[in-house]
């Protein structure tokens, strides 16, 4: 009995020194493999057929994905603001990829689609909240568009301000211009909304009307298009645009565009991949708002407005 | 404390009952570990700082190596900036030629490091740019630090910060981010010489590329600020500019050359600091210390693991050794347990070290004693037993003798001649049954012949008082007794039972078997006694009163038959006043064979 008693001490003391060895030996293998945790494919879906206008948010994407081992896919519909061919891709993304990214163009029938039929793997929403999307990255819509709202009213002048609106059915620009009216009709200025598209027609029956004082877009196609025109019709009008490209900046500092409404794009790629991953890991994914500032034209060089606007290739 | 004493307690407890083996055990193993862990210890301290050597020295030779490339690349672009000055536009009368043609094939030489060159007036005003040379309207250069700080310090070249090329309107790169390059110049215009600032904007991705992809060990990185700890690479600088990421680096500007610790975000870090040569731009390496299950604690864990298998090893062969040692100590500890518990045949095994093995021999030295003094305890003991059987039977010898002689005597005396021939006859004849070479087990006939001579002496010496009856039932053929044992019992008879007879007395000896017994009933039919007297006769603690009727005669019977045959065996005495006495030989039904076996085994 007494042997026993010893051959079960001294086996209980090897084995912890065994098991220690082999702790010891597996925790690196372990590490390593957790470390090299295999790529997740990530599908981006965008709103417009233009991806220029989505190139500083691909670069955050990029950067993001190169650190985090994602596979990007980036996919437009035929269209601008393409609803029904959105709904197409992600039903075609939705069994090949880890983690869908999306700016919703149609947010309603999205949602009523989703609801249906389910996703099949996690969504991330950019610009727009979704009632089925894991993670939403975009600034405070609203408030956007009020703060866009408050520039132009700064502005002062007499007439109608025209919120332009091609995208109706974007809940995130539908806020942005909702925000804007709200400010406005709240100091009293008269508001018209302009409906067109993002292909520009009718863009410039609108901005000819007479009695305007002021035009806003919501969204930065909108805003070069509108900006485009003004420019080429030689409008004296100001015009307030949301979210700055290369081509916006270049509008902004020749004052064809007064202000705009801007934020980090490629801190919007970079979060939404982030989020995706985190998702596409089981991990939970959590984004504070963005914040977002008004710029001007002679503001643009200011070493932390160019840093944001431009993003360091 | 009371808790402190009772586990001191119990680890007294645990030591006292612990075998010698795992007390050897342990021992060795605790010792072995505690070097591996003082070993151990020191290796992860040597290795901890022979590491964090390693990693500095690392870091400052990747340091040293981007540090000489930047400068290989910055003192490029000086070059460039002296060439224009001091071939360009030293040499050129701004009112006779323009310096474009040779601006240009510079830039072209360049074109892969180079944004811009261009060449502004005191003012402000541009005189000549390559390879773009429109002025945007909003651009006013006088305003730019750069232009301010070429003319407030003539002396020297500067550096710009990374900034957006803000100046000319690029169709192609509308928004390039560059690092200008700027210097007070003197222009030459109708011969007289001015204030100018010369500005050479080169491509950021020139510097970014000479500072990406650096690895440094445990996942560091490299980043280069200006003197004031201002940006102006770093891997992930969108990030820190986009305000998803902070760095260190207005603290890392103000620490001198060389490496530091510090703590950043909740994190140790190794930093090593070079400032670039005649820019004052930091190269900052960063290596995370301590990186959980990073490479270096791959390898510390992979020391450990080793640390590990030695000192499991060392357990093991600990075990080994100690059961080797303790093994023959446990044996002989189990030898002498057996000892005790009485076996006999326990051999004490003489192995193991020197002193082990004189306590085994010691050992078995003494069990070798005490088994010879054993032995001689019991041969003594035999003898003795012997010996006192023979002083029983001597007791019953003079007795005898005594009484035939007296009747011999007697009869002479008396004339009766043929009386005592015929009781010295039987006398001798008892003598030489009681003889019987020697033999202490005789057949049955002869110890009942032995009986009919006695009785036949005591019928004599006592006038045919009483009769004599000796019977030997079938089955009783070819057995045999302890001699001697019939003639006291008859002894008794005569002299007690016989003593009151007149002519009518009856002795009668009767044997047979009983199964494996042999039972002799010696019965006279005399004065008897109380049974009450008839039970003490027999008793050890009846004093032994050398009187007629003490009964010793009867008692020596009864032990040396016990003696013999053990307690089963013996008298019994059955008697009642005035109708006669039974004493009742039990004994042991004996053949040949193991009478005479029973004979070797008493022989001294």
């Amino acid at each position: 009995m007494k042997m026993k008693r010893n051959a079960r001490i001294e086996l209980v003391i090897l084995l912890a020194l065994g098991g220690g060895v082999i702790l010891t030996m597996l925790l690196p293998q372990v590490a390593a493999r957790r470390r090299a945790a295999p790529p997740a494919e990530v599908s981006v879906i965008l709103r417009e057929a233009d991806t220029a206008l989505w190139s500083n948010v691909r670069l955050g994407m990029e950067q993001a994905a190169g650190e985090l081992g994602a596979e990007l896919r980036v996919l437009t519909p035929a269209g601008n603001n393409d609803g029904a061919g959105q709904l197409d891709l992600l039903r075609r993304e939705a069994g090949q990829t880890a983690v869908l990214v999306i700016a919703p163009a149609d947010c309603a029938g999205l949602d009523r689609a989703l609801a249906e039929t389910g996703a099949g793997c996690p969504i991330v929403s950019l610009e727009s909240p979704l009632a089925k999307a894991d993670l939403t990255v975009a600034p405070d819509n609203a408030a956007l568009g009020a703060a866009l709202a408050e520039a132009a009213l700064a502005q002062g002048g007499e007439g109608y301000v025209l919120l332009l609106s091609a995208s109706p059915d974007s809940a995130g620009v539908a806020a942005r211009l909702e925000g804007a009216r709200q400010a406005l009709e709240a100091a009293g200025a008269r508001v018209r909304v302009g409906e067109t598209d993002l292909s520009g027609t009718g863009l410039a029956d609108l901005l000819k009307q007479p009695d305007l004082s002021a035009v806003m877009a919501f969204e930065p196609a909108l805003t070069e298009q509108a900006a485009a025109l003004k420019d080429s019709l030689g409008l004296d009008l100001p015009l307030y645009g949301a979210g700055v490209t290369a081509r916006g900046a270049a509008w902004l500092e020749r004052g064809v565009i007064s202000a705009a409404a801007a934020w980090s794009d490629f801190a919007v790629g970079y979060l939404a991949v982030e989020g995706a991953m985190a998702l596409a890991r089981g991990q939970a994914a959590q984004t504070e708002q963005l914040p977002f500032f008004i710029v001007r034209g002679e503001e643009i060089y200011e070493p932390e407005y160019q840093k944001l606007l431009f993003p360091v290739g | 404390m009371a808790l402190f004493k009772r586990l001191a307690a119990r680890a007294r407890e645990g030591y006292r009952r612990m075998s010698i083996q795992l007390l050897l055990s342990l021992s060795f193993t605790a010792v072995a570990l505690a070097g591996i862990a003082f070993m151990g210890a020191s290796l992860l301290l040597r290795f901890s700082d022979s590491a964090q050597s390693l990693t500095q020295e690392a870091t400052q030779r990747v340091l040293a190596q981007v540090n000489m490339n930047l400068d290989s690349h910055l003192r490029r672009m000086m070059r460039v900036s002296d060439t224009v000055y001091y071939r360009i536009i030293k040499k050129t009368d701004l009112t006779q030629r323009s310096m474009g043609e040779a601006m240009s094939l510079l830039y072209e030489e360049n074109r892969d490091a180079l944004v811009s060159i261009a060449v502004f007036n005191e003012g402000g005003g541009l005189e000549t740019a390559v390879p773009l040379s429109s002025i945007k309207p909003t651009a006013f250069p006088n305003e730019s630090s750069w232009f301010c700080l070429a003319l407030e310090r003539m002396e020297n070249l500067h550096f710009s910060t990374p900034h957006i090329q803000e100046l000319f309107d690029d169709p192609d790169h509308p928004y390039r981010w560059v690092v200008s390059l700027s210097r007070h110049v003197q222009l030459t215009r109708d011969g007289n010489t001015e204030r100018g600032v010369l500005l050479v904007d080169m491509n950021f991705s020139g510097i970014a590329q000479v500072c990406r992809d650096i690895e440094l060990p445990n996942g560091g990185y490299v980043y280069l600020t200006d003197r004031s700890g201002e940006l102006i690479y770093h891997p992930r600088q969108q990030l820190i500019y986009s305000g998803l990421l902070e760095e260190n680096n207005l603290t890392a500007a103000g620490y001198p050359d060389g490496s530091h610790h510090e703590r950043f975000q909740g994190q140790e870090r190794e930093v090593t600091v070079k400032t670039v040569g005649y820019t004052g731009w930091k190269l900052v390496g960063v290596v995370p210390a301590g990186q959980l299950w990073g490479e270096g604690d791959s390898l510390l864990l992979f020391g450990v693991s080793i640390l590990l298998f030695s000192a499991f090893l060392m357990a093991f062969l600990n075990f080994r050794i100690s059961e080797h040692i303790s093994d023959p100590i446990l044996r002989l500890d189990q030898a002498v347990k057996e000892l005790e518990a009485g076996r006999e045949d326990v051999e004490i095994e003489e192995s193991g070290g020197g002193e082990l093995r004189r306590l085994s021999h010691s050992i078995a030295s003494m069990v070798s004693t005490m088994r010879h003094l054993m032995d001689d305890i019991i041969q003594q003991e035999a003898q003795k037993r012997r010996s006192e059987l023979e002083v029983l039977q001597s007791q019953i010898n003079p007795h005898f003798l005594y009484n035939t002689l007296d009747s011999v005597i007697w009869m002479t005396e008396a004339g009766r001649t043929q009386e005592a021939i015929q009781m010295v006859t039987s006398l001798a004849r008892l003598f030489r049954i009681a003889l019987s070479g020697g033999r202490r087990i005789i057949p049955l006939s002869d110890e009942l012949d032995h009986a009919r001579h006695y009785l036949s002496i005591q019928k004599i010496r006592y006038k045919n008082k009483f009769d004599l009856r000796v019977k030997a039932e079938p089955g009783t053929e070819g057995l045999y007794m302890l001699k001697l044992t019939i003639q006291p019992l008859l002894e008794n008879a005569v002299y007690h039972g016989m003593a009151g007879a007149e002519e009518d007395g009856l002795i009668s000896v009767e044997a047979r078997r009983e199964g494996d017994e042999l039972i002799i009933d010696v019965t006279d039919n005399g004065v008897g006694m109380r049974p009450e007297l008839a039970a003490t006769l027999l008793s050890d603690q009846r004093p032994q009163l050398r009187t007629s009727g003490s009964g010793i005669g009867v008692r020596n019977v009864h032990r040396r038959i016990q003696l013999t045959f053990g307690e089963a065996y013996g008298l019994t005495i059955f008697s009642e006043p005035d109708e006669g006495t039974t004493v009742r030989l039990r004994l042991p039904a004996l053949d040949g064979e193991q009478a005479a076996r029973l004979e070797q085994e008493d022989a001294p």
